[in-house]
């Protein structure tokens, strides 16, 4: 149902989607999804649906099929919480990884061949306002990948977004952006080398 | 796992690829072989974490975007129903009752009520209150017909909640509560979608003081109504 003005209890949702809820880490909601307990999943879903809502709509850039990723984002990542491995990575990568495979796969799903979206849509992704919360996590690397990438070359900066966000290979950006393949590599490659550069040296100071 | 590889012309040819790798563009055969190099080659292995690094870091740039309204009931009624569908006995409008009522019981726990009551939907008497005391349920009815539920939880404020699953109501109700004295307050104004819907919201005074609830059709017909008191 539709509440013609957003009811209270949304309200509440939306102020306590950080911490509130629990100081439970993602990793403890995460095992609690495991054995099926359905409030840690909902407290899951509070606090990831404006980021996994975020990431689709920004990949598919229709608000009805995005709704439809981020759903499914979000039920796959309570079906599959017990395989989730913190070894390889957070959760916060783990669901935003989810909901971009599966953002891409809707995209390809409905075209016949990824379409070229201009590098500014790309550029904006860069979200400037993130919550403190994220950033008393993230700041050191987000806030220094975002520094570095601005200060790539434009070309280089677009094929690197293409990839990470988009999922685009090297063969479908050299095809989109009509340069060699070996080009489009290269792009990458530089582009990812640089990053890594920037967020190593500020990292270091 | 050893410094450089047995051919270290293999790191120079695999540089390229780790970006991809790190980037998880990369798939087939160059994946296979990329990945089987750094097994064997600490150098690129470490290359290759540091580039994972800043592939995670660029996932986490994608921008908050608000979702449409509802969407978090939506995914609780598709968790849900994913939890029992086995069975397969509830029809899809208890789903989202059930569901809703789930996310109203996190909510109330979530703002420090510390209920441990389960709430079940749909079972119980008429009127009732929770083994914790803290929550009273009651049905909302019209002539004897059985339209939904109405949940009050004690606490500071006092919260309601009220699914309707069988209304024959197209369009917009107001949800008001009765207090004791006679006072009314107006809880909200919602939206039916084919006589379904569900809400919650803090109400002015304390859960004891509730003597009933009910929804109001535009021209002021009273619908369904709830007793939450003798």
């Amino acid at each position: 149902m539709i509440a013609l003005r957003p009811p209270a209890v949304l309200l509440v949702m939306r102020r306590s989607r950080r911490g509130d809820e629990g100081d439970a880490s993602d990793e403890a909601l995460l095992s609690g999804m495991a054995v099926g307990d359905e409030r840690a999943g909902l407290i899951f879903v509070r606090r990831y649906q404006h980021r996994v809502f975020g990431m689709a709509v920004s990949i598919v850039g229709d608000t009805a099929l995005a709704e439809d990723v981020a759903q499914e984002a979000l039920i796959r990542i309570f079906r599959h919480a017990s395989v989730f491995d913190a070894r390889r990575g957070s959760v916060s990568t783990w669901t935003l990884t989810i909901t971009r495979n599966l953002a891409i796969d809707a995209l390809r799903a409905q075209r016949s061949s990824p379409t070229d979206p201009g590098a500014q849509v790309f550029l904006q992704l860069i979200s400037p306002d993130r919550l403190p919360e994220d950033a008393a996590v993230t700041e050191d690397a987000v806030g220094r990948v975002r520094t570095a990438l601005e200060n790539l070359p434009v070309d280089q900066c677009r094929a690197v977004l293409l990839a990470a966000m988009c999922g685009r290979t090297a063969a479908e950006i050299a095809h989109t952006e009509a340069i060699p393949i070996g080009t489009a590599k290269g792009r990458i490659r530089l582009g990812m080398a640089k990053l890594r550069e920037a967020l190593e040296i500020e990292g270091a100071q | 796992m050893s410094g450089y590889a047995e051919d270290p012309r293999r790191c120079e040819m695999v540089q390229d690829e780790l970006a991809e790798l790190a980037l998880g563009i990369l798939s087939g055969r160059n994946r296979s072989e990329v990945l089987s190099h750094v097994e064997s080659c600490s150098l690129c292995g470490a290359e290759l974490e540091r580039l994972s690094v800043v592939a995670d870091a660029l996932l986490q740039l994608a921008p908050e975007v608000q979702p449409p309204l509802g969407f978090e009931l939506r995914v609780a009624e598709r968790l849900q129903a994913d939890r029992i569908q086995p069975e397969a006995t509830t029809s899809p409008r208890q789903f989202g009752r059930v569901a809703f009522f789930a996310t109203a019981a996190a909510i109330i726990a979530v703002l420090g009520f510390g209920l441990g009551a389960a709430i079940t939907p749909g079972g119980g008497n008429s009127q009732g209150q929770s083994a914790a005391a803290n929550l009273t349920t009651a049905k909302l009815t019209s002539h004897g017909h059985v339209l939904g539920d109405v949940m009050i939880s004690a606490g500071s404020p006092a919260w309601m909640f009220m699914t309707v699953d069988d209304g024959s109501w197209p369009g917009t109700v107001t949800c008001a509560v009765t207090y004791a004295g006679g006072r009314v307050q107006t809880v909200g104004v919602f939206r039916l979608s084919s006589g379904y819907g569900a809400w919650g919201a803090p109400l002015s005074s304390s859960a004891g003081q509730v003597r009933s609830a009910r929804l109001v059709a535009s021209n002021g017909t009273v619908l369904a109504s709830a007793q939450l008191s003798a």
